[in-house]
């Protein structure tokens, strides 16, 4: 894009955008550690997840005020409107993911708390959850490039986990079955493939928001093969 | 820096007791003049100065015939230069293509403001007085001074014109107004002003104008007045005052100039008085019209 | 040479071209000031009871193109019209050299940038334009100079002192005082010309309003620098550069997603 005739508002939006691109770097690193988390019970390690939400919020807080400013300003039209607009759902998808971070972090608090031997198909929440991160880092991706392509590959990819989801409830909903003892750390399993379900939605919004900007049309709530 | 605002404000200073200066010089140099010339001659302002007819006697004589004969050539000047004028220029600003034609005329007219008057007064003999056979009448002398004033007042009505924006005109027409409908109801009205100042600056002038009108054949003793514009039997309206032989201030003070009687002098004195007061009067009424006509406008 | 594609198609415009009704069309408009060609074929819809906004920077010809639709141009000499604007719905071409440009502008109105109210009463400046025509009855002047003042939202302040001069009104009054006497006459379109640039900010929005609400009544025409305004007050808006037309849509459409990149660049603040 050339630039505004107005250089400190090039200026604002670089500052933006390359902040939302380290807010996404930050969610992205709060899984992996909730994610290692699950696998190791690690205390000190949980803790410091749950702590640095509050970083990610504060992000969110910051972008959200930034873009107020930007709005009022400069009173952007098409395509920096497209841009500022999609920012702010943005941040805010990336916010959920935090979210769905902590709770992650908080489930594997309460089962190593339990002291469980082992974690029921810990492998194959994991493998959900690198989809779900691999989701995350293309759509990021997608944004730092405006690449409608890889973006509306964001979004079929969704189905992958959503199916992998219900592959794992089956399983868990089998086990509990099995053996009611097992239905309270079973349960907790639900809630964290649930979360890493949620993050795989958050970042498909995130990647029908790319589109939005690039091509200036809404595809949210359509089928992917309208993007 | 103090010592440079000093230094400034002093220059400042200088010029401004230089600019008053050179004003008083002015305004005094007229002061005096017109305070002697009114002790000299305001003694002898009484009512029959202004009703007798001037006689060899200077007691006597007064000042009746000239300024009746200057009221009637002015009226007579106003008759003929303000339509004149006036269409002349509102033609010029409104009607007229500017092209080489307009500029030349443009030219011209401002030229004849610098004519010397007596050079109208020659043409007016040879034109008014002989070729159209009006005679030496009132009617030439209107003639003539109507011709001296014109420039003015056509520079006047121009000026005047130009002063309205633009804006003015484009709203008119833009509501669908024809060129002369414009005219007369903007630029006419919003114009009067100007125009009114112009014409009484051009009559104030007129009016002193001695050289053309003795061209003409003036006369400088008259004992009668004029036949009255007024009759009694119909059609009520008479003209033969404009063929009548006249005098005029101007002529009647120089007549008394060149008399040696001390006692003449003090006559012209008062008949100058009595001319620069009229004057006076006359600008005074300029002023007042233009501020009343202009209290409307705001540009 | 003109912008390759400046004909509506987008869905949206689809299903109102049904609605719409044409108030005037340009065909191949050329305009010249002596040599210069300052407007460059430009072809475009004009659409009944609806806004069109002409935006543009500076130079782009779009007061220039604004004043064609009345014939300003003719009362300066070296100008020149080639084209044809047709005007509905008797299809009278306005820039005929046999149509006059009076009967032009008994039907076309228009307000200017600097409110300019003639040095008269307020009740006078309304009626000029009716008494200019020869209308001569006072109860009829009376009533469409209290149904201008309306339609302007000007008559509740001004009702008890028609007879004092406009001069005394506000910068806004003043405007809309404009407004009303555009108004008196009836006119089908009506030809704004950045009519809030000389205003302040509440000014400038009572009139946006007003325009909103003029347009049940009659078509207009509004030539803006200001985006935002355009934006709030226009259903159409055509963007101009260097006389030509760049580019002509659904406003809603053109300021989220604008076909032509000289567009985008200008609403978004890339011009050098």
């Amino acid at each position: 894009m050339s630039e505004h005739a107005s250089k400190q508002y090039d200026l604002d939006l670089d500052s933006i955008r390359s902040r939302v691109l380290q807010m996404g770097g930050l969610v992205e690193s709060q899984i992996r550690r909730a994610l290692e988390a699950f696998g190791t019970g690690e205390r000190a390690l949980i803790e410091q997840v749950i702590a640095d939400d509050h970083r990610v919020n504060a992000m969110e807080v910051a972008l959200d005020g930034d873009c107020s400013q930007v709005i009022v300003k400069r009173q952007p039209a098409a395509g920096d409107l497209r841009m500022i607009f999609a920012i702010t759902k943005t941040v805010t998808d990336l916010e959920r993911i935090g979210d769905e971070a902590r709770k992650i972090a908080r489930m594997a608090r309460s089962i190593h708390e339990r002291g469980a031997q082992s974690v029921p198909l810990a492998v194959d929440v994991r493998h959900a959850a690198e989809l779900a991160i691999a989701m995350l880092q293309r759509s990021l991706d997608a944004f730092a490039r405006l690449d409608a392509d890889a973006a509306a590959e964001v979004i079929s990819a969704d189905a992958g986990i959503d199916s992998e989801f219900r592959s794992i409830l089956r399983q868990l909903i089998t086990y509990m079955m099995e053996d009611p003892r097992t239905i309270s750390m079973a349960l907790e399993i639900v809630w964290i493939a649930k979360a890493v379900e949620r993050i795989g939605d958050h970042a498909k919004n995130m990647a029908e928001y790319v589109i939005y900007i690039v091509k200036g049309t809404d595809v949210r709530h359509t089928e992917p093969a309208a993007a | 820096m103090n010592d440079n605002i000093r230094r400034r404000k002093r220059h400042e200073a200088v010029f401004g007791v230089v600019g008053l200066v050179a004003l008083m010089i002015g305004v005094l140099t007229f002061a005096v003049l017109f305070a002697d010339m009114a002790l000299k001659g305001a003694g002898r302002l009484d009512l029959d100065f202004f009703t007798s007819f001037p006689s060899r006697r200077a007691g006597q004589a007064g000042i009746l015939s000239a300024w009746v004969g200057s009221t009637l050539v002015m009226l007579t000047t106003a008759f003929f230069a303000v339509p004149l004028g006036v269409a002349a220029g509102v033609y010029l600003e409104e009607y007229a293509r500017r092209n080489w034609v307009t500029d030349l005329i443009e030219i011209n007219i401002t030229n004849l403001a610098g004519v010397p008057s007596i050079v109208y007064g020659l043409l007016a003999l040879g034109l008014f007085v002989y070729q159209f056979g009006f005679g030496q009448s009132i009617l030439s002398a209107g003639l003539t001074l109507a011709l001296l004033i014109l420039p003015v007042v056509i520079v006047a009505t121009r000026e005047a014109i130009r002063s309205i924006p633009q804006e003015i005109r484009e709203g008119s027409y833009a509501l669908g107004a024809t060129k002369w409908q414009t005219v007369r109801y903007h630029i006419l009205p919003y114009s009067s002003a100007g125009i009114l100042t112009g014409i009484i600056i051009g009559m104030a002038r007129a009016i002193g104008e001695t050289a053309p009108i003795i061209t003409i054949g003036a006369l400088t003793f008259i004992a009668f007045l004029p036949p009255s514009p007024v009759q009694a039997a119909p059609p009520f309206l008479s003209f033969e005052w404009l063929f009548s032989p006249f005098t005029v201030m101007p002529i009647q003070m120089f007549n008394w100039t060149s008399r040696p009687e001390a006692a003449f002098q003090v006559n012209a004195a008062a008949a100058g008085f009595v001319l620069v007061v009229m004057t006076l009067a006359m600008n005074g009424a300029a002023i007042w019209l233009r501020y009343r006509l202009r209290r409307n406008i705001k540009w | 040479m003109s912008a390759p594609d400046t004909l509506m198609n987008t869905e949206l415009m689809q299903e109102q071209r049904t609605a719409l009704v044409h108030k005037a069309e340009v065909k191949s408009l050329d305009f010249y000031y002596g040599d210069f060609r300052a407007l460059k074929s430009i072809s475009m819809a004009v659409y009944e009871h609806q806004v069109t906004a002409l935006i543009g920077p500076s130079g782009c010809g779009k007061s220039t193109f604004l004043r064609c639709f009345n014939r300003m141009h003719d009362l300066y000499p070296g100008n020149r019209y080639e084209g044809r604007i047709v005007l509905h719905p008797d299809n009278t071409d306005l820039l005929a050299r046999d149509v006059d440009p009076i009967e032009v502008r008994m039907r076309i109105g228009m307000v200017f940038q600097k409110p300019n109210p003639f040095p008269k009463s307020i009740f006078e400046n309304v009626a000029y334009g009716l008494r200019v025509r020869g209308e001569t009855s006072r109860r009829r002047i009376e009533e469409k100079v209290e149904k201008a003042l309306e339609d302007a939202a000007l008559y509740d302040e001004v009702k008890d002192r028609l007879q004092e001069p406009a001069y005394n009104l506000s910068g806004g009054q003043q405007q809309r005082l404009c407004i009303a006497r555009a108004l008196a006459t009836d006119p089908e379109l009506l030809l704004f010309d950045e009519p809030t640039s000389a205003l302040d900010p509440i000014a400038t929005s009572s009139i946006e309003e007003l325009i909103h609400d003029l347009k049940k009544q009659v078509t207009i025409l509004i030539v803006t620098h200001n985006m935002q305004q355009a934006a709030r007050v226009s259903d159409y808006t055509a963007y101009m550069y260097l006389g030509e037309l760049i580019e002509f849509g659904v406003t809603d459409e053109l300021f989220i997603k604008p076909r032509m990149k000289q567009t985008e660049d200008y609403i978004t603040g890339r011009f050098g």
